[in-house]
C-alpha cells in the first residue's frame, strides 16, 4: 500500500539551464551526479559535482555519441557508459584516478541496452537484447579495476601487493 | 613450428577460449544462467553492493525482484508488487535494503519507495508536479535523484530522504 512520504526536494545543479537534463546516476556516497544532456543535438554524458557545486571534466567521454546510461561507482572514482563506436553500442569506464579508459566488448557478443556498476565496483549488470528478449548479464570486473568503497579505501595496500 | 612457438600459441588459444581477451572483464555463468532461467525477460538492472534489483517478466506479467547475489536466489518484497501496477523504472541502496520504484498504476505514474526492513511502499511527492521517468537511489538510500518530464522539458530533481 502506498503512503505519504515527506522527502526535502531540489533541482540538480544546471536544471534552470536550456539543456535537457536525462538518465540520473548517483554516486555511492551522494556526491556525484551523471547525466545525459543534449549537446548540440548529440546525447553526452556530465558529471555535477553535488557537494561543490560544478562540473567535473571526464577525459575521453567528448566523442562517441549517442551516450546513455551512466553509472558511477561509490565515490564516483569509476563512471560507466553505453557509447557508439561505429555501429557498435559499448561499455565504457573511466577511471577518473588515473586517466584510463576501459572499453569493454561484451563477453556474449551483444548490444548494451543499459547498465549498472556495482557500489564497491566489482561487478557489472548490463542488459542485452536476445531473440527479442531482455537479458541481464553479470559481469566480474575484479580483474580489471580496484575497487571503490566508502572512504576510498583500498583492499590491499602496496606493501601487501608485493611478492 | 619450434616447440616454444607451439607452447606459445597454444597458452594464447586458451586464454582467449578462457575469455581473458575482454581485457579483464569475465562473465559469471552460474548466476546468469540463474537469471536466465528464473524469468521470460529481464530489464532494467540496478546493482548493490551484493544485490541485484531488475524488472522481471514471467507469463507476460512484469515484477520487481531483487536478487541476493550471494546464491543467487530472489528475496520476498512483500507489497512492492501490485496486480495494477507497471513497474517503469528501479533503483537499489548499496546494502539492498531501499529500492526506489516508478510505476504506473490507474493511469498515474507514481515515484514509490520500498524499505525491505519494514515491507512498506510509500509514495513520494515530486514537487512541482511532474511526470518521473527514471529514478537513482545512492548508496545509502538517503538520497534519490529522479528524471521527471514538466510542461514538455526533462529535469532532474534531488530529493533527500530521512
Amino acid at each position: 500500500m502506498a503512503a505519504g512520504c515527506s522527502g526535502r526536494s531540489q533541482r540538480a545543479p544546471g536544471s534552470f539551464l536550456a539543456d535537457q537534463q536525462q538518465e540520473p546516476a548517483l554516486s555511492g556516497d551522494g556526491s556525484k551526479l551523471a547525466l545525459i544532456v543534449d549537446q548540440r543535438g548529440r546525447p553526452t554524458v556530465q558529471l555535477k559535482d553535488l557537494r561543490g557545486g560544478g562540473r567535473l571534466p571526464l577525459r575521453h567521454l567528448n566523442r562517441h555519441q549517442p551516450h546513455s546510461s551512466p553509472s558511477l561507482s561509490w565515490n564516483g572514482r569509476y563512471l560507466a557508459v553505453i557509447i557508439q563506436r561505429g555501429n557498435r553500442r559499448l561499455v565504457l569506464i573511466e577511471d577518473r584516478l588515473n586517466g584510463r579508459a576501459h572499453p569493454l566488448r561484451l563477453p556474449s557478443g551483444r548490444n548494451a541496452v543499459r547498465l549498472s556498476l556495482a557500489p564497491d565496483a566489482r561487478q557489472l549488470a548490463v542488459q542485452t537484447a536476445d531473440r527479442g528478449r531482455w537479458q541481464v548479464e553479470l559481469l566480474d570486473l575484479s580483474g580489471l579495476l580496484e575497487p571503490d568503497r566508502p572512504g576510498g579505501l583500498r583492499r590491499t595496500t602496496p606493501a601487501e601487493a608485493q611478492p | 613450428m619450434s616447440p616454444q612457438r607451439t607452447s606459445l600459441s597454444a597458452l594464447l588459444l586458451a586464454l582467449s577460449l578462457m575469455g581473458c581477451g575482454h581485457s579483464g572483464l569475465r562473465p559469471q555463468p552460474g548466476i546468469n544462467s540463474a537469471l536466465q532461467r528464473s524469468a521470460d525477460s529481464r530489464r532494467w538492472p540496478s546493482m548493490g553492493n551484493r544485490w541485484l534489483a531488475s524488472i522481471a517478466s514471467r507469463n507476460g506479467r512484469e515484477r520487481v525482484e531483487l536478487v541476493d547475489l550471494r546464491n543467487g536466489q530472489p528475496v520476498p518484497l512483500p507489497g512492492i508488487n501490485q496486480a495494477d501496477a507497471q513497474p517503469i523504472s528501479v533503483s537499489v541502496s548499496a546494502d539492498g535494503d531501499r529500492i526506489a520504484l516508478i510505476r504506473s498504476r490507474d493511469g498515474r505514474t507514481e515515484l514509490t519507495l520500498y524499505r525491505r526492513g519494514v515491507g512498506i511502499l510509500q509514495r513520494l511527492p515530486v514537487e512541482p508536479a511532474g511526470v518521473p521517468r527514471e529514478v537513482s537511489l545512492d548508496g545509502t538510500g538517503r538520497l534519490l535523484a529522479v528524471q521527471v518530464s514538466r510542461k514538455g522539458r526533462w529535469d532532474v530533481d534531488l530529493i533527500r530522504l530521512p
